[in-house]
């Protein structure tokens, strides 16, 4: 077990490297001016010369060293080495200002917001998206759960029928359709929950529901399947034999086995609603990582693409390994 | 089996622990959103953004404002309260007030408009609005030399480029600018500067938000010389809540990027008694549909930008409750009433709450006005003929009332009618396809099956392919050519437009300041938005000459037979409409907000009628007794 999260944790940089080698290549070569507002009036063009100096927009590949020297802690460790963060800050005691902060890992300035590093903007957004997400994957749980154990226990019944037909539909229809629709109908037909924003409790509901269903319907098949196979087995026979009751065969024994196929698909969920919810937090206006992701694709704000994109990455591989972990500490069979 | 419940326990501990921490706002006197998406910088000096600039008025205050409720955006005393101008229209004084304060009690003096303009005017600052700031004598000069010195400073070996090297190069500089620019503080009170020419619109760039001054000891802590180039180095958070010193009407008290903004009212503010509001809330919702929920469900109070794909079907529901409404709206319209003040006297009814208010900004087709294309081929539309012709085959009107459909007043010129006091822009050219296609065959096309294929690039957002399509239909049409849509990603097309890699393009314009040159100066030779590349010396000599004309109705005059030259002759652009911009607020509800083309709104007069703060009767605008301002509703 400490050797798998030994190995993980060493590849975890390598597999950066590269992500952030192909994401820099990418946004790079795409057309554009980062430091460019779309729509209106132009700075002069020395201006634009001098702010490429200053970001290091001038060049690929000293953007590439120096962002990569930022971003990866290793600036702040020699900083830290040579005594240069000591000093900045004595000198911000002295001139009774709060000292400048320095993250370990610095992802830059945004290009596009420029009152905001990328730092205090992932800072903000990911709580947002991990919280979403979180409620989303524990919903996605309870209704996938609930309704792949009625469908196994009755297979081909009405209740077995109709959860497989919500479920089809909770995967094929695009999350922005249940999105409005539900917008529709709790926000606006019969206002019961707020329309968007951050917040409270009640804010949750609807944004986490919508980004839940296509997991559920997803959960909710993995369980029937898994069920009606450890309900056909031996030692569930066993149990019934031996005068068990039928709630405990379910859930002590049968649920017990017919879980671990959900559990492995856990991991890649979590990660995936956690980072991959764009189309929730647009309709429902949702302050997380999602669209920061696409609107500093669409500026070309490259410190915040590149921070973005290493922060999701980090996750998924995270969010990976932790479920791996879990397997084998609930599975001793895996290990 | 426990151990299976883990995971659950691990999410939902995560869920609680976030909702617990993060409480949603208290209500604000007034919840208002501001544009379609989060403020680019609150640094003065480095805006450009309408929102941004919005956002400046509210908490910093210039020499002088314009009142916006008044059809010539008079000029008003603000932290200056008088100021003398030289005979030669080139000198200016002003005269601070002794109660101007910054958010921190400490006094607003002229030595903080020297250092914020100064600011503006180093290359390290890389202000947008630069142009402005070289209007002050000295000020090119100063910025060439600080430019000059950092790319010698980075010629250094590395060894002479040290903290001390960097720390000398900024003094040289601060030396510098006091020998050669002529801005100077005489005392606390006083700010003297003196222009390069005589700029008659130079008071009303004083009110614009790029000038608006920042508070030295807290800036500068933040922008210190590099060593390795000597250039500032521009720190970002000292416009963060609890940093941010101010002098306008209010303080940032909070602010979370994406999410939410929060004003308070400036306790120090000299004029804090006028406000008729305590505490703003500004959320940022960039889904359209999610804004215009937003404000129908009563989250907000006002909508600045209402962008929605059936925003077209909304402004019907308006026409229409005017229809309804016909004999009493054209009572108080003739009254001369504004737009806002007409709603409020006509009967109760939700359907009052959309307003289109004219934006002081042009839409338009540009026409590439080189000798030849991008690719080598020749260029049709080198010749003005040409251009004519094609300007007077475009169905502006159909253009506006079939395919826009959000009641943009069509454009004949490049300047709104009425937004500039004092100066009319020409007729332009009307619709007349028998003369476009005389003039066509004059311009040596007598077969226009004959002429290049018209290629109009745009980029695909924003309806501008169903205008494409219009205008293609009607070239098609009326003129007998062959026309080709050239779709293009926003970056790409921007790209393409600055290198003049199209024939005709879609394009528009925002303007900045109040006087005409803000619209006229885009056409002179050389102009870095000059996309067209168009040159007439002619039109060039009339900007020259405006320049040193003292007289004000002179020089509008000649401003005016610039814009005529470029609407009525040569056309490089053609104009199609001018912008609307969208608001959704109760006027019943909500008072201080003026539909002036210009469109500058100044949150801090905002009064939330019938709340027991404030007058609580909503400002209106002067009744305009002949003509009715342009581009307002009409049914």
């Amino acid at each position: 077990m400490i050797g798998l999260i030994l190995r993980r944790l060493l590849a975890l940089p390598v597999i950066l490297i590269v992500v952030y080698t192909i994401t820099l290549t990418l946004a790079w070569a795409a057309p554009g001016n980062p430091l460019e507002n779309p729509e209106g009036r132009q700075p002069p063009a020395e201006v634009m010369e001098a702010m490429k100096r200053q970001y290091n927009l001038d060049s690929f590949w000293r953007f590439y060293i120096s962002y990569l020297d930022s971003a990866s802690g290793a600036e702040y460790a020699r900083d830290l080495v040579t005594g240069r963060i000591a000093r900045e800050h004595n000198l911000a005691a002295q001139t009774d200002i709060a000292a400048r902060s320095r993250p370990v890992f610095d992802f830059g300035p945004s290009l596009q917001y420029e009152d905001w590093t990328v730092n205090e903007i992932i800072a903000g957004a990911m709580p947002v998206s991990i919280t979403l997400g979180a409620l989303a994957i524990l919903i996605a749980l309870g209704i996938g759960i609930t309704a792949g154990v009625v469908g196994a226990v009755r297979p081909n019944s009405f209740a077995d029928l109709a959860t497989l037909t919500v479920a089809l539909i909770g995967i094929s229809l695009p999350t922005f359709v249940i999105g409005t629709v539900l917008l529709l109908v709790f926000g606006v037909w019969w206002p019961i929950l707020p329309v968007g924003g951050w917040g409270g409790l009640a804010q949750l509901v609807m944004p986490s529901l919508t980004l839940s269903l296509p997991f559920a319907a997803y959960i909710a098949r993995l369980t029937r399947m898994g069920m009606i196979e450890s309900l056909g087995s031996d030692y569930v026979r066993t149990a019934r034999a031996k005068g068990m009751g039928e709630r405990r065969v379910l859930l002590a024994h049968a649920l017990k086995n017919a879980f671990l196929p959900v559990l492995s698909f856990l991991g890649p969920a979590t990660a995936l609603a956690m980072t991959g919810s764009f189309i929730v937090e647009r309709v429902f206006n949702v302050p997380g990582m999602g669209q920061h992701f696409v609107n500093a694709v669409l500026n070309k704000d490259l410190f915040l693409i590149m921070g973005v994109v290493l922060i999701f990455a980090t996750m998924l591989i995270v969010f990976n390994l932790a479920v791996d972990v879990m397997y084998r500490w609930v599975d001793p069979r895996i290990a | 089996m426990l151990r299976l419940l883990v995971p659950f326990v691990l999410l939902a501990a995560l869920v609680g622990a976030t909702i617990l921490t993060d409480p949603p706002p208290k209500p604000a006197d007034l919840t208002f959103i501001n544009g379609t998406g989060e403020i680019n910088t609150l640094d003065p000096q480095r805006m450009s953004w309408q929102l941004d600039l919005r956002a400046a008025r509210l908490y910093f205050e210039g020499l002088t404002a314009n009142d916006v409720f008044t059809w010539g955006y008079d000029i008003i005393p603000a932290v200056a309260e008088s100021w003398d101008v030289t005979d030669d229209g080139r000198g200016y004084t002003f005269h601070l007030r002794d109660d101007a304060k910054w958010s921190n009690g400490a006094p607003v003096t002229a030595h903080d408009f020297v250092y914020s303009w100064r600011r503006a005017l180093l290359p390290d600052i890389a202000s947008d609005y630069i142009a402005f700031f070289r209007l002050i004598e000295g000020g090119g000069e100063f910025y060439d030399w600080r430019q000059e010195a950092l790319d010698e400073y980075e010629q250094r070996p590395p060894s002479q480029r040290t903290a001390q090297a960097a720390e000398t190069l900024w003094r040289d500089t601060l030396e510098h600018f006091d020998a050669t620019v002529a801005l100077e503080a005489v005392d606390d009170r006083t700010l003297r500067m003196r222009l390069t020419e005589p700029t008659p619109y130079w008071l009303d760039i004083c009110a614009f938000a790029v000038f608006y001054p920042v508070y030295e000891p807290l800036v500068s802590q933040y922008e210190r010389p590099n060593p390795d180039s000597a250039r500032l180095d521009l720190k970002s958070g000292w416009t963060k809540p609890g940093r941010l010193v101010c002098n306008g009407p209010f303080v940032v008290t909070r602010w979370r990027f994406k999410r939410s903004m929060r004003a308070e009212k400036n306790p120090h503010y000299w004029n804090r008694d006028s406000l008729a509001i305590d505490s703003i809330e500004m959320p940022v919702i960039e889904e359209p549909n999610a804004m215009v929920l937003a404000f129908e469900t009563g989250a907000v109070d006002w909508a600045t930008d209402v962008t929605v794909g059936y925003r077209a079907d909304i402004i019907q529901k308006k026409k229409n409750f005017y229809e309804e409404n016909r004999a009493a709206y054209e009572a108080l319209k003739a009254q001369g009433l504004d737009q806002f003040e007409i709603d409020r006297r006509l009967p109760d009814d939700p359907r009052k709450n959309i307003h289109v208010i004219p934006a002081f900004a042009t839409y338009w087709y540009n026409f590439n006005c080189l000798p030849k294309l991008h690719d080598g081929r020749d260029n049709p539309f080198h010749d003005p003929r040409v251009r004519r012709a094609f300007a007077m085959s475009v169905d502006k009107q159909t253009l506006v009332d079939q395919v826009k459909r959000t009641g943009e007043p069509v454009a004949g010129s490049l300047i709104p009618p009425n937004s500039i006091g004092g100066y009319t822009p020409p007729e332009g050219l009307g619709y007349d396809p028998a003369a476009a296609r005389e003039l066509l065959a004059e311009a040596g096309w007598p077969d226009p099956a004959r002429f290049p294929t018209v290629e109009i690039m745009f980029n695909k957002d924003a309806g501008h392919d169903l205008i494409a399509q219009a205008v293609a239909k009607d070239w098609q049409r009326n003129l007998g050519v062959s026309v080709s849509l050239d779709q293009k990603e926003l970056k790409v097309y921007r790209n393409d437009l600055k290198n003049a890699n199209y024939m005709v393009t879609r394009a528009g314009w925002y303007a900045d300041y109040g006087d005409p040159t803000t619209f006229l100066e885009v056409n002179r030779t050389g102009d870095g938005n000059n996309d067209r590349k168009y040159s007439n010396p002619v039109y060039d000599d009339l900007l020259d000459q405006a320049r040193v004309e003292t007289d004000p109705a002179r020089r509008m005059a000649i401003l005016s037979e610039a814009e005529r030259i470029i609407m009525e002759e040569d056309l490089p652009m053609v104009p199609f409409y001018h912008y609307v911009t969208v608001y959704m607020f109760d006027p019943d509800k909500l008072g201080g907000i003026n539909p002036h083309p210009r469109a500058t709104q100044n949150v801090f007069l905002l009064d939330v009628l019938g709340d027991g703060k404030g007058p609580d009767v909503a400002r209106t605008m002067p009744v305009l007794p002949p003509s009715p301002a342009p581009g307002a509703d009409t049914p």
